[in-house]
């Protein structure tokens, strides 16, 4: 029986992982108080007054700044009040609801980024607005919630000979007790988790932000790559978005509708398609330049 | 590859513990006279041809005020294989060794205040630092040398001197039942900026690792770790190059720490991304001339005649020794093929034809050596 097993908040774009165990979810809204905050490069694009859409790489992120996941941090979604730790170790300790703990902040990352000693990162907050890396392509994808089946990774670290955190692909619902790569059959369709209704949007590519192992914060594994050679695309995961408002909890079951028969055998068995096939999940390249909103 | 053509003999040579031997190494002409070495500052090292064929490269741990003598210590690999157990086995006061000229790798950067920490052999360009520092009147300074025992720490007297106890921690694990050395009282303050507090460490590699992940709240430049340039997180040599942008015929410096994409962006030049991974298709260039090192998982052969994958793709530094040969076999191919092919523009032909021969007919559209000639895409094939 499919279940959920982990839940999983990234208050800060890059920084640490938050477990929950329970969760509200409202229809058309995303994962509460995740991604709600971002650092911005200081040379960067990102303005507080005129905000459009950014692509990812305007923001400190794993995909560039492996040194973010050396940090344990901790951020009261309620309070705001920020915790730092290095090896359980308090490093810094601000509320991000004051000019004066966001001023600490920016100048606690300056120096972990190593910026220029004039420079400081620009705190990103936007109402209605989350960091997430599919932000940019709708709104729809925004609100949406990042899925993991489990089941998957493990049949990655069985072809790759290495263990794979699951935590690397920084998903908001994890899942287990799936088939490996199911979810690439179904992931189209409607399903239920909890007393939530989601529909599947899109497949995730994953981007060089999974080659950083999140307990060392090193480079040490090239997933995307690896990806590609076992199994002829780089996608772990999905994205659905909520139809009906319901709350997630830590042990709901997972039922699949009527699934829909259109993808099947993407992967269990099927043939290489880099370079060939429409890449599922290519509205996430920020090549795409796709005018925000896309949909709605 | 390092070359050791710098002869030297041994003029000392002695044990400092069980297993860790000190070589003197000067340079003495037909007359008996010392000869000036080539000059070093602290944490250079030397590599050296040792008696049974390997390569092994030392840290000079002597002041570098003496111009005629490199002074190293050689830890004996406890399995009596290797370089290190050459060295030490199968030489002798008076024995000539080819060395490199030294290289410094880990220069010992100016700060206020100073952290310095080392575990066994990696002590030898530790200790050229402490005396370095002390020596130019800098007080805050701690050195931490972690070592098994006693008999087992070399330079144990002149560390544990009365003088240099303010200064020096000499930590024993087996004399605290196992337990660790706690750093973090030493590393909770990150210092105001590199210029004010930095750390210097060599040792083992989970030493390293240790103290880098202790030190996530520092500046990562004020960290300084025995340096292993050159190899990549996925363990691939990686090496600097130039890249030439074929629009505007900008010369791009490519560093070990940067990607070819990372370095078109610092100038200015637009090229979209997405995986930076090399398998996503993205930022696909146009490779016009130059050897590649294709690390991508997108492009076939074919394509990685004409086209590049930035985020992860560079110059082929191996073809840099052998390049002149290749470019020549190469351009003798291109000459036996049919006139029209090889007249073509910015053909894969062209792009690897002979380097040196295309430079004195001022032809911009051929790599010379570690070089590349990239450019954007045209419109139809975005």
């Amino acid at each position: 029986m499919a279940r959920i097993t982990h839940l999983f908040r990234y208050p800060i774009k890059g920084l640490s992982a938050q477990p929950v165990s329970r969760v509200s979810l409202r229809q058309g809204g995303g994962f509460p108080g995740d991604r709600m905050f971002a650092l911005a490069r200081p040379d960067g694009l990102y303005s507080e007054t005129r905000f459009v859409p950014l692509p990812k790489r305007q923001y400190f992120m794993l995909m560039k700044d492996e040194r973010l996941a050396g940090l344990t941090t901790h951020l009261d979604v309620d309070t705001l009040d920020l915790t730092v730790r290095v090896r359980g170790n308090i490093v810094l300790e601000a509320n991000l609801g004051t000019p004066a703990g966001i001023l600490q902040l920016r100048r606690f990352y300056a120096r972990v980024l190593d910026l220029p000693s004039d420079a400081l990162p620009v705190f990103a907050q936007q109402p209605g607005y989350n960091f997430s890396d599919s932000a940019k392509a709708s709104r729809q994808l925004m609100n949406s919630l990042s899925f993991i089946n489990l089941a998957s990774v493990r049949d990655l670290e069985q072809r790759i000979g290495r263990p794979v955190d699951p935590l690397r692909f920084r998903a908001n619902v994890y899942l287990d007790g799936l088939e490996p790569w199911e979810e690439r059959r179904w992931f189209g369709g409607e399903f239920s988790a909890g007393s939530v209704q989601f529909r599947g949007l899109e497949e995730t590519t994953r981007c060089a932000a999974t080659e950083v192992d999140p307990l060392t914060a090193r480079r040490d594994i090239p997933l995307p790559r690896l990806l590609v050679e076992h199994y002829g695309d780089d996608v772990l995961g999905f994205f659905a978005e909520i139809l009906a408002d319901g709350e997630l909890h830590i042990g709901d079951e997972v039922t699949v509708a009527a699934q829909p028969s259109v993808g099947d055998a993407l992967r269990v068995g099927g043939a290489p398609r880099v370079g060939t096939a429409p890449r599922v999940g290519d509205a996430l390249a920020e090549a795409s330049d796709i005018p925000f909103p896309v949909v709605r | 590859m390092t070359t050791t053509r710098l002869a030297v003999r041994i003029l000392d040579k002695r044990a400092l513990t069980a297993s860790v031997f000190s070589f003197t190494l000067g340079a003495i002409d037909e007359a008996g006279a010392d000869v000036a070495l080539p000059a070093f500052d602290v944490g250079a090292h030397i590599t050296v041809a040792t008696p049974g064929g390997a390569s092994r490269s030392y840290s000079l741990n002597n002041d570098p005020a003496d111009r005629f003598r490199y002074v190293i210590a050689v830890r004996r690999a406890p399995d009596g294989r290797g370089g290190s157990a050459s060295l030490v086995d199968d030489t002798a006061v008076g024995d000539t060794l080819f060395i490199s000229e030294p290289r410094n790798t880990f220069p010992l950067h100016a700060a206020s205040r100073y952290l310095l920490i080392a575990a066994g052999i990696g002590i030898t360009p530790i200790r050229a630092m402490l005396r370095s520092i002390l020596a130019v009147g800098i007080s805050d300074v701690h050195l931490v040398y972690l070592t098994r025992s006693v008999e087992e720490t070399a330079f144990y007297d002149e560390l544990t001197d009365p003088a240099l106890a303010e200064f020096v921690t000499v930590y024993h694990r087996a004399e605290h039942n196992g337990v660790p050395f706690d750093f973090w009282p030493l590393v909770a303050d990150p210092g105001e900026s590199a210029a004010d507090r930095r750390i210097f460490c060599c040792g083992p590699e989970a030493l390293q690792d240790e103290i880098r992940a202790l030190t996530m709240h520092w500046r990562p430049s004020a960290v300084h770790f025995e340096d292993f340039n050159g190899v990549s997180a996925f363990g691939e040599l990686t090496s600097p190059f130039t890249a030439v942008w074929h629009p505007s015929g900008q010369r791009i410096a490519v560093s070990t720490q940067e990607t070819l994409l990372d370095a078109l962006r610092r100038e200015n030049i637009e090229v979209p991304s997405s995986c930076e991974s090399g398998t996503c298709g993205t930022c696909r260039i146009r490779l016009i001339a130059g050897a590649a090192l294709h690390r991508d998982v997108v492009l076939d052969a074919d394509e990685r005649e004409h086209y590049l994958m930035p985020c992860v793709s560079r110059a082929d530094a191996a073809s840099v020794d052998a390049g002149t040969a290749d470019a020549r076999s190469t351009g003798e191919r291109a000459g036996d093929a049919p006139t029209g092919e090889a007249a073509g523009h910015a053909s894969g032909a062209e792009a690897a034809g002979d380097a040196s021969g295309a430079e004195a007919a001022g032809d911009a559209s051929a790599a010379g050596a570690n070089e590349l000639i990239v450019g954007p895409l045209d419109a139809q094939e975005r």
